[in-house]
């Protein structure tokens, strides 16, 4: 029984989960629109790092909801295991500053056994093979009977060895899914607190009269009813009236034009995705408090934000240099279950379970993500000026970091109806991590094969 | 114990099914854009046509999803019986004409027995009552003994009496839920072949050169995607790319402005409805071959049409007459798994699990649902007028009116890469099915001159609204209709005059290069 190719693949562990009731109150409402969190999984992956081979197939979905250590992923990460080893004191310092709990030591020493193991593997099929050689050419019966004898000898040895592998392997893998993303060495290190105003524009508005929170607004200029909606789907469900419908389709149109201009693609995307690519993208559809929305009787799911089926374009495959990069505007509804969010930050459009969301996308050189970053922002900033509002862009501090995130920027507006700034954007730098995910290859001019870094940004 | 208080509800046993695969072939692609068919429900119902209350409160939910007699339904339909025993032979009638399977002979059984038993019950109560009257006098010991035994017995009989009316009326709602809207005298009666032809708009184009179908222009073009949603989501799924999503964007624009003119509220509503409302407006959300993606732990179901989350913001409501009537035009993206659905109409865009839909929706006292009929289908043909499409408006015939619709417009579009015309959209009236589902009513302002009986001290009885649905833009089908109308033998597509201001100016949509 040969090794099973299996998909590269993987799941760096994490969730969507608010980062606001996670964090110490302060004056900025952080509403977590899509933060990440570490949380070892209980599942073993297989990692395929040391394989060539491209061609995989999938392993037959043994997933159960339950996390029982037997339980065969679906896919794998391409983690760069010797990288880590080679920098070790840099990843466990990283880990450090990002409140992470990855067990570092744990995987370099899996990963020395599995070296060993893969090691004693090949061996074995080598001494099989030279076996089998020799079988084939002209022998007394009592060579070719000690030969059989041999032969049969090393098949069981390698059976119970190659099942020990796949163990090995599926562990090393589940352990290392915890390791976060190196971190951009510009990038404040500390807590929430820590985090470095890059920008701030504007200031707050001067009211000569009483103000209305956006809820009585809504109410008062006919705008929104959440009443209906709780009745026809339940809390946190809304239906936009009027003028505010015009607004919703005004503001997605504007921001469509404005960054098609700087060269993005225009896309929309299915809202209903196989579970398989949101774990891809790094959530846990079927974990405690997930905030992903599963569909009944199938392996499919509702996606939280456009960056999963837009991901997914471009997984498993290899792209020429030429073809980079790509950049894109998507739209789309977004569903999430908002499971654990509760308390203040909840009320009206803070915090609901559907909402229309324009993402950009972008799939580039390593040299060049850095660029990309601060070409996004950039168009946040601008789009957000334009809108004449006050907002201050944050270097997000280490501890304030998702798992994917080599740097990342969130751009926090100004509510005077809440008294607070609120968290309407950020901008992620995911360097290879996702593209670890996906097995996004760029073929450079060399031949030679590197992950690409990936950049997102919310809108 | 009393008459357990129920909501009203119901639930029309009916599915999405496609007209499609349940009609012989023609010449007509019938895209069953949204049909009803009438299929018995196993889940009895409990019917509230008599009691007088309109304050209810839910029935515990036991549905489960295996048909068994002992679940409670969550809600009941206000099915008029009086009017159907009244009208009986009219009623037959029109349940053939439509091929409906319902059964009026049970129905109508049911409904004497269910009359018979109330009666009883209602007698029992009353001695029941006159034996705890005289109890409160004055009386000897063994009178009083007597009526103590008197009244247990009683007691007893009501509480068996009461449990079977109970089970019968849930039986004849079961029963009468298939019972299907009557039908508009000028309905043509019979199959498809009979549906008659309200207008023809337009001819088909004549082109000089090769045409290619939607799959072949969206992908020459860069347009749509299926191959990668297929990996991501499945089969059925796409994405759209460069200027197709402009072209969304700016038909659901420019027929949202168009509609708006014209009175209409415009509107977004939840995407995830609890399954109950589901149900009110007359799908089954859990049947075999249902079109209803449901969430996975909860009660809750995708919405297949924002007909569903309209319906239901005005349910269990009365309204004034002066604020009728409530015309909305909502926007919403839409999911249908299309269970059951196979064969060559599901190419491309025709038939796929979301699009995105434009709306109308019409709450409207009973007298005016006539001719806000005919304004709808005004504002359909007028649409597809002036995006230049040539298409017929059929005035659907009996047996291909879904359970709802007292009478049903279709927009069939032609659809030269395909060589037929194929549904774009349905206008439907629905006059008071839904409403007597959804429990919408509402209070006429005067009086009426002679005397019917009054609800509430000196207030107008309340009456259920009429309500109809149409489909402005059904995004896809629209697009299907765009581009292969208007291809260009080197192969760009012209984008129809009153898009282009939405779109940014845009006039063409250009091969690029590569």
């Amino acid at each position: 029984m040969g090794l099973h190719k299996l998909r590269l693949a993987a799941a760096v562990p994490v969730t969507f989960s608010s980062r606001l009731f996670l964090k110490p109150f302060t004056n900025t409402l952080t509403l977590g629109l899509f933060s990440r969190h570490l949380q070892p999984r209980n599942k073993p992956l297989l990692v395929r790092a040391f394989s060539a081979s491209a061609a995989v197939q999938d392993i037959p979905a043994t997933q159960t909801s339950d996390s029982s250590v037997a339980a065969r992923p679906l896919w794998k990460a391409a983690i760069d295991f010797k990288w880590i080893r080679d920098n070790k004191e840099a990843v466990e310092i990283n880990i450090r500053n990002r409140n992470s709990n990855a067990n570092l030591e744990a995987v370099l020493q899996l990963y020395e056994n599995m070296v060993n193991l893969q090691k004693e593997v090949e061996r074995l099929r080598e001494e099989r093979n030279n076996v089998a050689k020799k079988m084939k050419g002209k022998l007394e019966p009592s060579e070719r009977e000690r030969l059989v004898e041999e032969g049969k000898n090393l098949k069981e040895s390698l059976v119970t060895l190659e099942e020990d592998l796949v163990k090995l392997k599926d562990e090393l893998q589940h352990v290392a899914q915890s390791i976060p993303n190196m971190t951009h060495p510009d990038v404040p290190v500390g807590g929430e607190d820590s985090s470095a105003i890059r920008q701030e524009v504007g200031s707050p508005r001067e009211f000569s009269f009483p103000i209305k929170d956006h809820l009585q607004l809504g109410k008062d200029l006919d705008l929104i009813d959440f009443d209906s909606a709780a009745e026809v789907s339940g809390s946190k469900f809304f239906y936009l009236k009027n003028e505010a419908v015009l607004l919703e389709m005004a503001l997605l149109n504007w921001t469509l034009s404005q960054v098609m201009k700087k060269g993005y693609t225009p896309l929309t995307t299915p809202e209903i995705v196989r579970s398989s690519i949101v774990e891809k993208c790094g959530f846990q559809p079927r974990g405690d408090n997930t905030q992903v929305y599963s569909i009944d009787g199938t392996d499919q799911c509702l996606i939280g934000t456009a960056e999963i089926p837009v991901g997914g374009i471009h997984m498993d495959s290899i792209l020429l240099e030429s073809a980079l990069p790509l950049k894109y505007i998507a739209f789309s509804h977004c569903f999430r279950t908002e499971a654990g969010a509760a308390g203040a930050a909840t009320k009206g459009l803070y915090r609901v379970h559907q909402f229309s969301k324009a993402e950009m996308f972008v799939i580039c050189q390593p040299e060049d993500s850095e660029s990309f970053h601060q070409e996004l922002i950039q168009i946040e900033e601008d789009l957000f000026t334009s809108l004449g509002l006050h907002f201050k862009t944050l270097d997000m501090a280490t501890a304030d970091l998702g798992a994917p995130a080599y740097r990342k920027f969130d751009i926090e507006a100004w509510m005077p109806g809440l008294g607070r700034f609120g968290e309407i954007t950020k901008v992620e730098d995911w360097e290879s991590v996702t593209a670890h995910l996906n097995r996004l290859r760029r073929v450079l001019r060399k031949g030679k094969r590197i992950f690409q870094p990936l950049s997102l940004s919310t809108l």
